[in-house]
């Protein structure tokens, strides 16, 4: 009877990829086939999920094997990890583990975030899908996910995740770290998804667990009933950097220092024009071009970048891509339109530069996720609108711009307001009741400490103390150097939202 | 990395394509194979059954075998990617000679079986026999253990023949022998399915046996009780955990047969047909009051009382025990102290009620029944006149020639080497310099050795690199055989791909060493596969305890595994069917003289090297789920290396705070021999406060370092637990990095 239910589903499942079903292993003839996956076919407003039993499991890993073995990935890319927590005093002591793939949420912020619509939600099974063709290697969705879910694979250039193993599902057979699990703590489940929206609270959070509130996970987690109150995670105490993003510390700084520039020197322009403004105009633009031009480097498919702009109804990412390519347009056009002395010269820069601003603000806004909470604040929007601020009129007064002395004040000003936020905003973190934002305090006042203040330093001296001493060059020079400083520490000093981790944790976050 | 891929046209779709084999469904492209040979396990005695993959001659992949008895299709960690084992970089592939520059350099097997067979052939000239000896395994198949066993006492003539198996099992070998008159696990895995109390001591099978877990999980009505004296994963599946303090079994078993004596929970009838000794172990319990086993344990007495009671009242309790028990210098008295308990209460043999060790390594017990080493082939005495008689008229020899008595057991083989009278010595297949305790005395001990040959499936290992002479091995996966599991479970072992280079079997290895010597048809007459040394045994096993006589290599591929003792008589009986569970001593029946079981009157013992002010913590050493013994193989797969990458040190945050360690801190760990460097601190209260664990894998850091030279005086067994060491800081704080 269960046999013929499942092969029946496996018939009618749409996402079958490999065309005709096969008979499940029960049909085969094979012992072992699965209780663990629901008989009955999905209703209407059902998905699946997972269930995790957190009393059942021993910490084995054979789900992470297994799954590692089934979608061949290499040792390094886990979509499926084990965790552990800690709490209690010998000997009422417990060591207890969390196993995780994907949790397939209600609201996946890896698909809103993603430029490319790599991510769909299956409309029947509630699987979350990564489409690694349509997929351009931002990392992105790494960002964006609370659970530090999808895995960049180095070797492919694009990003991998659970799919739940869609494809055994749908032949009857659980997935294969269901199926490896020597203590049946794992299993496939179905849910209501408009109960599981009211009441996922009391099941998706576990500690060792990111809040459930951003996405909606629909993992339901059985815990122990001695649960030590204070349990935390094993990984706690191994605070460490992420990923550095050479490529986006130099091209967020660059396309910042390119847009306030044009925008400065356009408006510099409305109260009379000069061959050196036009001159700087062109130079932020070309500034601009280079860095947009080599942004793409950061992918891990750089050739199919143009792709990323799929997604503007809900990817920032996508709308900072367009931003930006609309702004090198129109302050291209402007650049033409000043060599050819055409008419209507401030309006094109008027709209080249509010274009600019709205790229500048949409980058900002790729950063304000909840997986990554230092990032997640309006400090972001601020700290990169304050650099341009900074570097662009510096940069003009530094080519010999008219006002220099208004454009100098300028600059000091906004380096000061940036040296505040930065102050601000430590403290902010320092005193943040968040694990990830006391770690990214702990990272600065720790071994990013010199990093730290010397980029504050640079900020103080660049743009304030050397311009006033009619250094303009030097003071510029140090400016866009600690410019990058503070980003390249923006990217490393974050501390991304994770599942408890075991106590030897080696791969760095993206 | 190349242009393609760094452009993103390139993102290797072919290697992560899926497709669906035809056995276990959807899956990876890359791991669906040509065929699955199925085979059995090359790690730990649970002995799963498993399959090996093999597309164009590579193993691609390893999946359970849902039809084998022992694992249900399940397989741990390390299991499902074993497969990866065979194509490491670090195998041995061809015959090494040291020169006399201390550089290996390739030679000819003719040569390297030349010149082992000359080396030891002098110094047996020069030295006598004793100056000769040869260190085993658990890890070959049992056709291997038997032809080795009548080379190396037969062929090479020297009785300095044991394995590792002594760092391992040998306390449970010589506990059955005292208390049942042999060696032989009386119950089966069953029995966790079966048992209302399963009560696990010294086991920490969630790390080491994960598969026991399973069926574990299998039995809804079970009470499981854990005694040990750190938190492990295991003790967290309890339903009463005992924290007792280390190597306190002793008192806490007499305590818990103290109170099964009193409250009347002994089974008399049983105890007056079944046993001798009963009348000194009533009176050498009186002892052992719950007051004075409290103290000694550091258990409250009403722990002890729990324990005890819910042993006593069971249907049928199945008491397991693996290292906490065996590791120590009173290993085979605390075996002993479990099997009083069984034998008290006359739950022994029955479903879900037996006193069960469970074994290391996946053929410890295939050594065990055919070696040659603790005792003859079949569990036959050395000193018993009918077993040589019965041993040399099968194998049509004098009985002269079998030695009289066990040769050097492994420990006493190292101190022969560090007193300059061992002067040859072959290693198969183990790994001292990781694996021995206070190793730097091996050390030593080996640097005094003429020649030094090791026969290993890798090189470099530690071990092979200080041998004059390495023979490289094929490993589990590249040969046929048999091996036998914890619960006595012969299961099939089956060749799927060929070993690299010119690495071949222990099998022919041993075979052209006895033809070297011109002893090949005195002693394996006609072999020329494993079969014909199976055939034999079986013959050579008849009537024995362990009986083989009723298996066949048909049998065993049809069933996979099957339960020793399996007479003829039960060969006819099973009619296509799978024999049903076989547990010993059902009968009361033991096999000793009289056919009865011995009680013995085991006194606890404080462990030998006690902590001091100088030596403030006790160390015990254990596992990891990810890791295998020395790490030989588990550090060429990559993602448990990836998930376990260096060894760490445990320690309770009472005693962190005092000494003003951190999470993560690199420190050292210093005891009377020796000192390890740079462990990264694990504060955790699953250790006691004056405790410390550290896994034993890590060659790089090696806990033998630390351990100490005492050992078992029966079994032999070394004391690896209950160093005495003291902590200090070594580095730097390395979080953050």
């Amino acid at each position: 009877m269960q046999t013929t239910a499942r092969l029946e589903r496996a018939t009618a499942n749409p996402f079958n990829i490999l065309g005709a079903a096969t008979p499940s292993r029960a049909a085969r003839g094979l012992v072992g086939s699965s209780p663990l996956i629901p008989d009955i076919p999905l209703a209407d407003g059902q998905q699946y999920r997972f269930h995790f039993d957190m009393s059942k499991c021993v910490g084995c890993k054979c789900c992470e094997v297994a799954c590692a073995e089934q979608n061949n990935n290499p040792a390094d890319v886990s979509w499926r990890r084990v965790g552990e927590i800690e709490g209690g005093v010998f000997p009422q002591t417990q060591r207890l583990h969390l196993s995780m793939g994907c949790n397939h949420c209600l609201d996946p912020s890896c698909l809103t975030g993603c430029p490319t619509e790599a991510y769909t939600k299956d409309p029947t099974t509630g699987i979350v899908h990564h489409n690694a063709d349509a997929c351009i290697g931002c990392e992105y969705c790494i960002w964006n996910c609370p659970y530090s879910v999808p895995t960049f694979n180095e070797e492919r250039g694009v990003v991998g995740k659970c799919d739940m193993c869609h494809g055994r599902l749908a032949d009857g057979d659980a997935p294969a770290c269901v199926d490896a699990c020597p203590s049946e703590a794992l299993a496939i489940e179905t849910v209501e998804i408009r109960e599981w929206r009211r009441k996922y609270q009391d099941e998706a959070n576990a500690p060792g667990l990111p809040s459930a509130d951003d996405t909606i996970s629909t993992t339901r987690v059985t815990l122990p009933d001695d649960l030590p109150l204070n349990s935390e995670k094993a990984d706690f105490h191994r605070v460490r950097t992420a990923k550095p993003h050479f490529s986006l510390v130099l091209m967020t700084v660059l396309t910042q220092l390119s847009i306030a520039g044009f925008a400065t020197a356009w408006v510099l322009s409305l109260f009379g024009g000069s061959a050196v403004l036009e001159a700087a105009a062109v130079v932020t633009l070309a500034l601009g071009l280079a860095s947009f031009a080599a942004s793409p480097l950061h992918l891990g498919r750089p050739a199919f970048a143009p792709l990323a702009i799929r997604n503007l109804k809900s990817s920032w990412l996508s709308r900072e891509i367009l931003g930006l390519s609309a702004f090198g347009l129109a302050a291209s056009v402007y650049a033409g339109m000043l060599l050819l002395e055409a008419p209507g010269l401030a309006l094109a820069g008027g709209i080249a530069s509010a274009v600019g601003l709205f790229a500048m603000y949409a980058t900002s806004r790729i950063y304000l996720v909840p997986g990554r909470p230092a990032w997640n604040s309006p400090c972001t929007v601020a700290d990169f609108f304050l650099t341009g601020a900074t570097l662009g009129p510096l940069l003009l007064a530094t080519l010999g711009a008219q006002y220099g002395r208004v454009l100098l004040a300028a600059a000091a000003v906004a380096a000061v307001g940036h040296i505040l936020l930065e102050t601000w905003r430590f403290l902010c973190l320092v005193r943040s009741e968040e694990y990830e934002k006391q770690a990214t305090a702990q990272l600065l006042s720790g071994p990013l400490s010199r990093l730290f203040l010397l980029r504050l330093g640079l900020l103080a001296v660049g743009a304030a103390a050397l311009p006033a001493l009619g250094f303009e060059g030097p003071g510029f020079a140090l400016t866009a150097a600690g410019s990058l400083l503070g980003r390249y520490l923006f990217f490393v000093s974050v501390v991304p939202r994770n599942m408890a981790m075991p106590f030897f944790e080696r791969r760095a976050a993206a | 990395m190349n242009l393609k891929r760094l452009l993103g046209f390139d993102t290797r779709k072919d290697r992560y394509a899926y497709g669906r084999d035809p056995a276990y469904g959807y899956t990876s492209a890359a791991k669906i194979p040509d065929r699955w040979i199925p085979t059995t396990c090359g790690y730990c005695s649970v002995g799963c059954g498993m399959q090996i993959g093999v597309r164009e001659g590579k193993a691609v992949a390893v999946r359970g075998n849902d039809d084998h008895p022992v694992n249900l299709g399940k397989l741990c960690p390390k299991g499902l990617a074993e497969h990866e084992v065979l194509a490491a970089n670090s195998r041995a592939r061809y015959p090494l000679l040291k020169n006399r520059k201390g550089r290996f350099e390739r030679i000819g097997w003719d040569d390297a079986i030349e010149t082992l067979v000359r080396k030891f052939h002098a110094a047996r000239s020069v030295h006598g026999p004793r100056a000769l000896g040869v260190l085993s395994t658990g890890q070959l198949v049992t056709e291997e253990f038997y032809a080795l066993g009548k080379l190396v006492q037969l062929g090479l003539g020297t009785n300095n023949y044991d394995g590792n198996t002594t760092l391992c099992m040998a306390s449970a070998v010589a506990g059955y022998k005292r208390s049942f008159g042999s060696d032989g696990p009386p119950g089966a895995y069953e029995d966790f399915e079966q048992a209302d109390v399963v009560f696990l001591i010294g086991a920490n099978i969630a790390d080491n046996h994960p598969i026991l877990c399973y069926r574990l999980e299998r039995n809804k009505r079970k009470t499981v009780v854990v005694a040990d004296p750190r938190v492990s994963k295991t003790a967290r599946m309890a339903d009463l955990y005992l924290p007792l303090k280390p190597r306190s079994d002793i008192a806490l078993l007499n305590g818990m047969a103290h109170i099964l004596v009193r409250a009347g929970l002994i089974d008399r009838d049983y105890i007056e047909a079944h046993t001798t000794g009963f009348g000194e172990l009533e009176t050498h319990l009186e002892r052992y009051t719950p007051e004075r086993v409290a103290s000694v344990t550091g258990l409250s007495v009403e722990l002890v009382y729990r324990a005890a009671l819910l042993y006593g009242r069971a249907k049928a309790p199945f008491v397991a025990w693996t290292m906490g028990v065996n590791h120590s210098t009173k290993g085979t008295e605390t075996v002993n102290a479990i099997n009083n308990l069984a034998l008290l209460t006359g739950k022994l043999g029955k479903p879900g009620a037996s006193p069960f060790s469970i074994t290391g390594q996946c053929n410890a017990m295939g050594t065990r029944e055919t070696g040659f080493t603790a005792s003859m082939p079949g569990y036959r005495k050395f000193d018993d006149e009918f077993d040589r008689k019965d041993l040399a008229e099968l194998w049509n020899v004098d009985p002269d020639s079998l030695p009289l008595e066990r040769g050097h057991a492994y420990p006493d083989m190292v101190e022969a080497c560090v007193k300059g009278d061992m002067k040859a010595l072959w290693i198969i297949a183990t790994n001292p310099l990781v694996s021995f305790p206070n190793v730097e005395v091996l050390q030593q001990g080996f640097d005094n050795l003429d020649f030094l040959v090791v026969q290993d499936g890798f090189h470099p290992t530690p071990t092979t690199q200080i041998a004059d002479l390495v023979l490289p091995a094929a490993i589990w996966g590249e040969k046929t055989g048999t091996y036998t599991n914890s619960e006595r479970r012969v299961s099939k072992v089956n060749k799927a791909v060929e070993p690299p280079g010119e690495a071949r079997s222990d099998f022919d290895i041993f075979l052209a060493i006895a033809d070297e010597l011109g002893v090949r048809e005195t002693l394996f007459p006609g072999w020329k596969m494993p079969e014909d040394a199976f055939e034999e045994w079986r013959e050579v096993s008849k009537g024995r305890l362990c009986d083989y006589s009723g298996l066949s290599y048909d049998l065993l591929d049809e069933h996979h595994a099957v339960q020793w003792p399996f007479t003829v008589t039960d060969a006819a009986k099973t009619n296509g069917r799978r024999p049903a569970t076989s547990r010993l001593y059902a009968d009361g029946a033991f096999q000793t003289p009289d056919g009865r079981a011995r009680l013995f009157a085991i006194d606890w013992e404080p462990y030998p090297e006690q902590p001091s002010k100088s030596y403030p913590f006790v160390l015990n050493t254990g596992r990891t789920v990810e890791h295998w013994h020395t790490r030989t193989k588990t550090k060429e797969v990559k993602i448990l290396e990836r998930m376990a990458p260096t060894a760490w040190l445990e320690m309770n945050p009472r005693d962190a705070r005092r000494l003003g360690f951190r999470p993560h801190d690199l420190v050292t760990v210093v005891s009377p021999r020796s000192r390890i460097d740079q462990l990264e601190l694990r504060i955790t209260e699953i250790v006691a406060p004056g405790q410390v664990f550290m896994p034993f894998h890590y060659e790089e850091k090696n806990s033998n370092r630390l351990t100490q030279s005492a050992f078992d005086p029966i079994s032999r067994e070394p004391n690896y637990k209950q160093a005495a060491v003291r902590v200090e800081k070594s580095g730097p704080r390395i979080a953050a990095q």
